[in-house]
């Protein structure tokens, strides 16, 4: 029972982080439409900016948040302004050209000026675990659990208490339509982008005490957050969280109980499936919303 | 401002073209790329930049220093030793420049490559050509499974990874556990790509035929982001000692999850990779204690049997004012200089055929290199005289350092097992 339940925590855990890489994908998919291959490496770039202050200037990862988001947020404003606004009228693959184009050079920039060495942040709390009868929750896995909840919700009641909230929603739902109510269009863009990118930065923040940074890290994630996010259906942010939180589950159970190796193949087979019988995405908004980042 | 963009373009594709040429040419090249007469031309294939730039370049800094040594002693026959170098970031570079080294350079032999895959890839360049592939890092088994005729290695084999890591088992878990050698049970764990799977592969036979139990056999992704339900698994399975096979990011994942969900093992075998490097131990912290890492020896080792090891350190930190960050450097020096006598062998005679027979000819029994290999190249190509050494993590002046366990010749210290508890 012990083993059961460990599973789905370890998986429940995993799967935060997995939701946490999503959310901003998710938000940008959702609002620009525009698939953002280079996502991946704005994670890497948080990375190394939360790795580099706690270098230079001793700060914990987690203080280094009221450094970090803004700066992010900031990226993701000059990344919208200077990359995706050219092509924004283009056809949709010349934007996922531009955005595989930025995620290369973004990599290569970092190798350059980072070279490839591996990095990690040392604190005390990386290896902190609790016991709860048998159960072990990792301290920072933990943290990184709350907050991706804390972000859901956050970006949750934004978007439907505020009234700017209500202008992203409104330009996500019909843009001509939002335009014609005298929304600026070109300010939810840039703002969705920039808060997107910010997610990002947030999840580097949680994941530095776990993993070792590289400048092709960002890979490594990249690849799950677009299987979560259309999962959940694209544009579905709470959608990204369910779905971030089931993959870390079917993980860790068929991790253990198929193969360590075929866990990937497991969640994948899932992914095709949902996609088979309803392609919007298990919490997608429904028929109609499948082509979301390609019209 | 269409021709404005028009003009852009046209300028952006000319910019691209002239990306291509590097001036990496050595000096002893001149403006027409002529060599100067005599000098001894070595090609060299290494990932000096990309992902595998930090251990790629260490192991061409081992070659490069070589090189100096042997030209400040009057070089071969009285000859330089030139190097016209090569940057092998992938598999397709890898190609590429073998290509370009053989065709354009008119390389007779190649000296690299750190990585098994890249070797893999040029080597297959070099043997269609009939050049020589003077391997010193990829220890991949297939590398030399494919009836090479051109091919030489002077690194061990993957399998002597797998099987000296079970040897360690073997001797020291008796004592440790309180067991004979059938009642031991062992869990083999790799990552699935072609190094981690030879050594899992061989481990498991070695396993097998010492008689332990083989109570676990896993495979995982190396870019996994999450390996709690594979150390879930070795728990169940409840192992006395662990054969593990990493690269460098799985390895900290692992061994940092293992200490979170409370698996301990008593004997930890790492096989090289992740587990040799000091950025393992700085990630890990004290849970390093204890960690075996089975691999081409480093360097606190017995010195008697490795001669000229100190005269290395001396010249890598008079050249890159630190010790060297792993291995890789005194394994690529020692590689080189049986190179270069091989070179010598075959009476400074540049085509591949002489050199190939020289390096045939090289005969340096064991403890006799920096790197306290020796050299003697069987049919296939594989130095005979090349073993796995197994180190253990110990602290030492508060700083915790690889020191030499097995083979009995090279041990500096005694080993710990049970390791300690984390």
């Amino acid at each position: 029972m012990e083993l059961f339940l460990q599973l789905i925590v370890s998986g429940i855990l995993t799967g935060g982080i997995y939701a946490l890489i999503s959310i901003g994908l998710t938000l940008i998919f959702g609002v620009v439409r525009v698939i953002n291959f280079a996502h991946g490496e704005y994670l890497m770039l948080g990375a190394y900016l939360v790795y580099w202050l706690n270098v230079l200037t001793g700060v914990d990862p987690y203080l280094s948040f009221f450094v970090v988001v803004p700066v992010m947020y900031l990226a993701g404003v000059a990344t919208f302004k200077v990359v995706i606004k050219p092509v924004l009228m283009r056809p949709s693959f010349n934007q996922i050209l531009v955005t595989v184009g930025l995620s290369f050079f973004l990599q290569n920039m970092a190798l350059l000026f980072f070279r490839a060495d591996f990095r990690t942040v040392q604190t005390s709390y990386s290896s902190l675990a609790f016991r709860m009868s048998d159960i072990n929750i990792g301290f920072p896995r933990l943290m990184a659990f709350v907050v991706a909840m804390a972000v859901t919700f956050a970006i949750y009641m934004f978007l439907k208490r505020t009234y700017l909230g209500k202008a992203i929603r409104a330009v996500a739902m019909d843009r001509q339509g939002a335009m014609l109510m005298g929304v600026d269009i070109n300010f939810i863009y840039t703002f969705a982008w920039g808060i997107g990118i910010m997610c990002m930065g947030i999840a580097a923040i949680m994941i530095m005490p776990i993993y070792p940074i590289f400048p092709l890290v960002g890979q490594m994630f990249v690849l799950v957050a677009f299987v979560v996010v259309v999962l959940g259906g694209l544009g579905n942010f709470t959608g990204a969280l369910l779905a971030g939180l089931l993959l870390g589950v079917v993980e860790s159970f068929s991790g253990f109980f198929i193969h360590p190796a075929l866990k990937e193949v497991v969640y994948f087979m899932i992914f095709i499936l949902v996609l088979s019988i309803k392609p919007s995405g298990l919490f997608g908004l429904g028929a109609g919303y499948e082509e979301v980042g390609l019209k | 401002m269409k021709r404005f963009s028009f003009l852009l373009a046209v300028l952006l594709v000319v910019a691209l073209l002239f990306s291509g040429c590097t001036d990496d040419a050595p000096a002893a090249v001149d403006e027409d790329g002529e060599v100067y007469e005599g000098d001894i031309v070595i090609g060299t294939l290494y990932p000096v930049s990309g992902p595998m730039a930090l251990l790629g370049d260490e192991s061409f800094r081992g070659a490069e220093l070589a090189r100096q040594k042997i030209n400040e002693e009057g070089g071969i026959l009285g000859r330089q030793v030139v190097f016209v170098s090569a940057d092998a970031p992938d598999t397709a570079a890898a190609t590429a420049e073998a290509e370009r080294l053989i065709s354009q350079e008119g390389m007779t032999v190649i000296l690299g490559s750190y990585a098994s895959p890249i070797s893999m890839a040029a080597s297959e360049v070099a043997e269609r050509n009939q050049v020589v592939y003077y391997e010193s890092g990829g220890i991949a088994n297939p590398i030399l499974e494919r009836g090479f005729e051109w091919m030489f290695r002077y690194i061990m084999q993957a399998s002597d990874l797998g099987i000296g890591g079970i040897q360690t088992v073997a001797s020291y878990g008796p004592d440790a556990l309180g067991k004979p050698v059938e009642e031991i049970k062992v869990a083999i764990v790799f990552e699935d790509g072609p190094y981690g799977s030879t050594v899992g592969k061989y481990a498991q036979e070695e396993a097998e035929r010492q008689g332990m139990q083989v109570v676990a056999f896993e495979s995982y992704s190396s870019e996994s982001i999450d390996l709690s339900s594979l150390i879930e698994r070795l728990k169940a399975a409840d192992p006395d000692a662990l054969s593990i096979t990493s690269y460098i990011n799985d390895a900290i994942l692992f061994h940092q999850q293992a200490e979170e969900l409370g698996f301990y093992v008593p004997l930890f075998i790492g096989n090289g990779g992740g587990h040799a490097m000091g950025d393992f131990a700085a990630a890990v912290g004290s849970t390093v204690d204890g960690v075996v890492n089975v691999d081409v020896a480093q360097y606190a080792i017995n010195w008697d049997r490795a001669p000229g090891m100190e005269e290395f350190l001396e010249r890598y930190e008079a050249a890159y004012g630190t010790a060297p960050r792993s291995g890789h450097s005194v394994l690529n020096y020692s590689g080189a200089m049986a190179l270069f006598q091989g070179i010598e062998l075959a009476g400074g005679v540049m085509t591949s055929e002489a050199i190939r027979d020289g390096i045939r000819a090289v005969d340096i029994p064991r403890y006799s290199m920096p790197n306290s290999f020796g050299a003697k190249f069987g049919p296939t190509g594989q130095n005979e005289n090349s073993f796995a050494v197994a180190h253990q993590w110990q602290l030492v002046d508060g700083e915790y350092k690889q020191l030499a366990i097995f083979p009995e010749e090279l041990a500096v210290v005694e080993a710990v097992f049970p390791i300690p508890a984390w």
